[in-house]
């Protein structure tokens, strides 16, 4: 069994990997205009962390929507989502209007395993890790939770100060080299950077601060209060001044949790770039009112 | 719910109202009369889950698992001295398929010193109950008849599937969970079932199923992962019977045990038109 799961990761790392390198190669292939694979940093155990970077070569300046997804190793189902929204806009963005008009103006930045050592962890080791793999206390305690480590009022309410928590925060705000690879990156950027997203499971919601209800409201979107709890990415790009920034839970609602079976990937991915785009379109819309195509209404179910 | 009329303050009200100030860091809200929650807030889901919970152990039909749907209307009522009340209407989900299934009334009373919330759900339900009865007792047969005791391991599996052969277990694995965290819950922990690491079945003699699980339970917020020792013993028909013993990071141990007399009550299920609700 383990063998099995073993193998079926190294085909899945392989692919990922292949796709990967069929973007980097050279011009032949119309994609390579469009996304290029940069460097974030590394992991705890060394591996390197990789953004997408899906941009319309123009003259002109840009802003930045950044989605991120795998931050919790368990949350299989996240960076399953970032693969089908990198798909959707890979094959539309010729023909669909409005992928056209938002790459005009906006670049979009997307992590599709934030948590490397924490999502192969839970391939081949505990289906159910949360943290990364950060390892403490003479390697008797390990990970750290990603969510809590970020620096905006870290450390202080909904998380644990003890390692072998679930909620964890670190030995110190940006203690983890994952959070540090990200944090520096998106800070650096922070004046372009129009609309953060980070996608989890499960609980079928979107969270967002009181203020940014807009453009979900008008979209029917389920909007939602979930616990408190400091250090988490939400918190950090709110104290950066980031304007838009959301918190996707994708489904389910609990019957099977983080373990989703295969037949709900596609209609979680379908409902959710939904979802993305209606958020895209508005920031489009908002900070770039001359060029947008007109938002069509209908209604969305997340 | 209606909101009392303004008396007329005497002193002692006056000191009470001055004193309220205090009584804010006590508890997660202020401690005054009804007040309406959002039908997004955590804590209307939560009691709704409770509630549900409670249902699901009581009706003691795999076949007939419920989740929450949406929340519709949410009050919470603080009754001093003994804990706060909630009063919930939401729909519901068919466990497994989605599928709404009807709407619930109910009342979850947190209670500062007994461990299990006090519950009273009325609903109504859409699915053809003579089919879920089948359902059961066809569930029922199929492990009767098992000559060798059915066991298995992590379910569902990594990927989320779960063996055809297992799934009557895994629905009474559900049902017992329920029980226990029923039991567990409180205004602020809520509970999900999110694995069965390991069934095994007993062949009795009499006419009951009878499974030992090991349960992996998600816990909210801490996010923990509980693991719990849970023997269901099933007769279709009769109260589902449970034993739990349930193990902690901290090694907190808790155990309890359910046999259907517990307090709280249901009206069962009964078919009615949506619209008549």
């Amino acid at each position: 069994m383990l063998l099995k799961v073993i193998l079926q990761l190294l085909v899945l790392i392989r692919d990922v990997q292949e796709q990967l390198d069929k973007v980097r190669r050279k011009p032949s292939l119309p994609l390579s205009e469009l996304v290029t694979q940069h460097y974030l940093g590394m992991t705890y155990e060394n591996r390197p962390m990789y953004y997408l970077k899906i941009s319309q070569p123009s003259n002109k300046a840009k802003k930045i929507i950044w989605m991120d997804c795998g931050l919790h190793a368990r949350e299989w189902i996240s960076p399953a989502f970032c693969q089908w929204f990198m798909k959707e806009i890979l094959q539309n963005y010729k023909t669909d209007p409005k992928i056209k008009s938002f790459l005009q103006n906006l670049d979009v930045y997307i992590l599709p395993v934030l948590n490397i050592d924490g999502y192969i962890y839970s391939w081949t080791t505990e289906r159910l890790w949360r943290k990364s793999r950060s390892a403490l206390i003479n390697s008797t305690c390990f990970g750290t939770d990603l969510n809590r480590n970020f620096n905006g009022s870290w450390g202080s309410i909904g998380v644990s100060h003890n390692c072998s928590s679930l909620t964890f925060c670190g030995t110190g705000p940006e203690s983890e080299p994952e959070t540090k690879a990200v944090a520096r990156f998106i800070e650096k950027r922070k004046s372009d950077v129009l609309c953060f997203l980070t996608v989890h499971s499960y609980g079928q919601y979107i969270l967002t601060p009181q203020q940014n209800h807009a453009p979900c409201q008008r979209k029917g979107l389920r909007l939602h209060e979930l616990y408190k709890n400091s250090g988490s990415w939400w918190d950090w790009a709110h104290m950066i001044g980031i304007p838009f920034f959301y918190t996707f839970e994708l489904r389910d609602k609990g019957a099977y949790g983080f373990i989703l079976p295969p037949d709900q990937i596609q209609p979680t991915c379908e409902e959710t770039t939904s979802a993305v785009m209606t958020i895209t379109e508005y920031v489009n819309q908002k900070y770039f009112p001359n060029s947008a195509v007109a938002v069509t209404s209908g209604s969305l179910w997340l | 719910m209606q909101r009392r009329s303004a008396a007329r303050l005497s002193p002692l009200l006056l000191l009470l109202l001055l004193l309220l100030p205090l009584a804010w860091g006590a508890g997660p809200w202020p401690p005054r009369a009804d007040r309406e929650l959002q039908v997004s807030s955590r804590l209307a889901g939560q009691a709704a889950r409770v509630a549900l919970h409670y249902l699901n152990y009581r009706l003691g039909s795999p076949s007939a698992l419920r989740a929450l749907g949406q929340v519709r209307k949410a009050t919470v009522k603080p009754i001093p001295g003994i804990g706060h009340k909630y009063y919930l209407q939401f729909t519901t989900e068919d466990y497994k398929s989605s599928q709404n299934v009807g709407t619930c009334l109910a009342t979850v009373l947190y209670l500062k010193r007994k461990p299990r919330p006090a519950v009273n759900i009325n609903c109504t339900y859409t699915k053809d109950q003579k089919q879920t009865r089948e359902d059961d007792y066809s569930f029922y047969k199929k492990l009767r008849q098992q000559t060798k005791p059915i066991t298995g391991n992590d379910t569902p599996d990594s990927y989320g599937h779960i063996e055809p052969a297992l799934e009557p277990a895994w629905a009474l694995a559900v049902a017992g969970s329920s029980y226990l965290m029923w039991e567990k819950s409180t205004e602020n922990l809520g509970y999900f079932m999110a694995q069965v690491k390991n069934v095994k079945q007993w062949i009795t003699k009499d006419d009951s199923i009878d499974f030992d699980y090991l349960v992996i339970l998600h816990e909210i917020p801490t996010q923990e992962m509980i693991s719990c020792h849970l023997r269901v013993i099933w007769t279709p028909g009769h109260p589902l019977k449970v034993k739990y013993f349930c193990l902690s990071e901290n090694q907190r141990s808790e155990s309890g045990e359910g046999s259907g007399t517990e307090s709280g009550s249901t009206n069962g299920i009964f078919n009615e038109e949506e619209a008549n609700f």
